[in-house]
């Protein structure tokens, strides 16, 4: 199963719904993470804000496969795209492991297949290099066995995404 | 002709006499931003008050929570001269409010000119601190976008037991006093030797594990008050990953009991 993140409009949304069941649009009509724990603690995997992202982390757990397009944002993701990945956390346990040498938590879902990530708008060489690290830092922590960053210069181009 | 040309030559950038001459006369002014969402017992307050103490010249702190705070904290730095941004770790990056702040400020930065030392303190969940390079980098590129100067951070790992520690602290202390009070009432001896042992050697322990953060903090105190680039550093709590781990295991077992998630579904895929 694929799942696509995007923060793109309308029509872009149309045509990304033909090709992927789902779709978690970054609207920005949620509220951010505000770091409690709660998603582990008190009520797992599942968010004490009642809004769209409340068990946004069931979703993007349960995908094989997740494709974020997002707009640049310092080499990072757009506050709207980030705030879909901060309120997900849950996908995980509360319990610590190693992965890759380092301490990371236990997956809740299991191991995932891929990550890929698009990133659009205005970025610089150093933003990129930032992008790509994020990127495979993100998939180490989710639990994606691969990752890949690519930078679309134009959105009018990125219909070749599949 | 001559003339003309001297005059027109910049010896010192104005920015440079501007601060020096706030350096002799008025202070400098240096803001704190606080860039967690939490009310109370965030860590990064606490690395920032450290960071805090040492800094000479007028300090001000702030928080963002949300964007109602935005205005109020752009306005706070418009005459500053340098800023320290503390922030949590999230998802490997800045979190979502934060970055939403950044793009505002880099908007208000460009639009009033205003040109600003940038210092970062983050602190992330996992022991160690390199984990936290992708955020640096973000805010690297942030100040090259904002047209700001780029003074580097701290990335510190462990950031939930720094916390612990600080409560542990004002228990002990707690502990230490009462000992003494009840020590004084019974016996007349006001100073019991076995007491204070044993909370200076509790002391030590929590001093041991936040060297590495204080060793730096305290450079970085340094390096704000003479105005300097500081370049990125990391460290933690100075503890083996391996016991970290068991600790961290230990203290989110105790937490969940407490508020029921243990109870429902724990480690379930729901």
């Amino acid at each position: 199963m694929k799942t696509i993140i995007h923060d793109l409009n309308e029509k872009y949304e149309m045509i990304l719904k033909e090709k992927c069941q789902k779709i978690i649009s970054a609207n920005g009509k949620y509220a951010p993470c505000q770091g409690c724990f709660g998603c582990w603690t008190k009520h797992p995997a599942g968010c004490y804000m009642k809004d769209t992202l409340e068990t946004v982390c069931r979703d993007i757990g349960k995908t094989d496969e997740l494709v974020i397009i997002t707009e640049n944002c310092y080499g990072a993701y757009s506050p709207s795209v980030k705030n879909v990945l901060d309120r997900s956390i849950g996908l995980s346990t509360p319990f610590s492991t190693y992965r890759g040498r380092q301490m990371h938590h236990t997956l809740r879902y299991g191991k995932k297949e891929k990550l890929t990530v698009y990133a659009y708008g205005d970025m610089t060489d150093a933003e990129k290099e930032t992008f790509q690290y994020m990127v495979e830092r993100n998939a180490i922590n989710f639990g994606f066995q691969t990752f890949e960053f690519r930078y679309l210069e134009s959105l009018d181009k990125s219909e070749g995404i599949n | 002709m001559k003339n003309q040309r001297f005059f027109n030559r910049k010896f010192v950038p104005a920015a440079q006499i501007r601060r020096l001459w706030k350096g002799m006369v008025i202070s400098m002014k240096t803001v704190f931003i606080n860039g967690s969402p939490k009310k109370k017992l965030s860590v990064s307050s606490y690395l920032l008050g450290i960071v805090r103490m040492l800094v000479s010249g007028e300090v001000v702190s702030e928080q963002v929570r949300n964007q109602n705070d935005h205005k109020r904290v752009l306005e706070n730095i418009k005459d500053a001269d340098a800023v320290v941004i503390g922030l949590p770790l999230y998802v490997d990056g800045v979190p979502s409010h934060m970055l939403a702040f950044l793009k505002e400020m880099e908007r208000f930065c460009l639009e009033h000119d205003i040109r600003l030392k940038v210092y970062a303190l983050s602190n992330g969940g996992f022991i160690e601190g390199r984990q936290n390079k992708p955020l640096m980098q973000v805010l690297e590129n942030f100040c090259k976008r904002s047209n700001l100067e780029w003074c580097g951070g701290i990335g510190i790992g462990g950031g939930v037991m720094l916390n612990v520690l600080r409560i542990m602290f004002f228990v002990y202390l707690g502990i230490f006093v009462l000992n003494v009070v009840f020590a004084g009432i019974q016996t007349g001896n006001w100073l019991p030797m076995d007491a204070v042992q044993h909370f200076a050697k509790q002391l030590g322990i929590i001093l041991f594990f936040n060297l590495g953060v204080f060793f730096h903090s305290l450079r970085m105190s340094i390096a704000i008050n003479k105005g300097v680039g500081f370049g990125v550093k990391f460290t933690r709590v100075l503890l083996p990953s391996f016991l970290f781990i068991l600790a961290a295991d230990f203290f989110f077992v105790i937490i969940s009991i407490f508020q029921g998630g243990i109870f429902k579904g724990w480690l379930a895929k729901k």
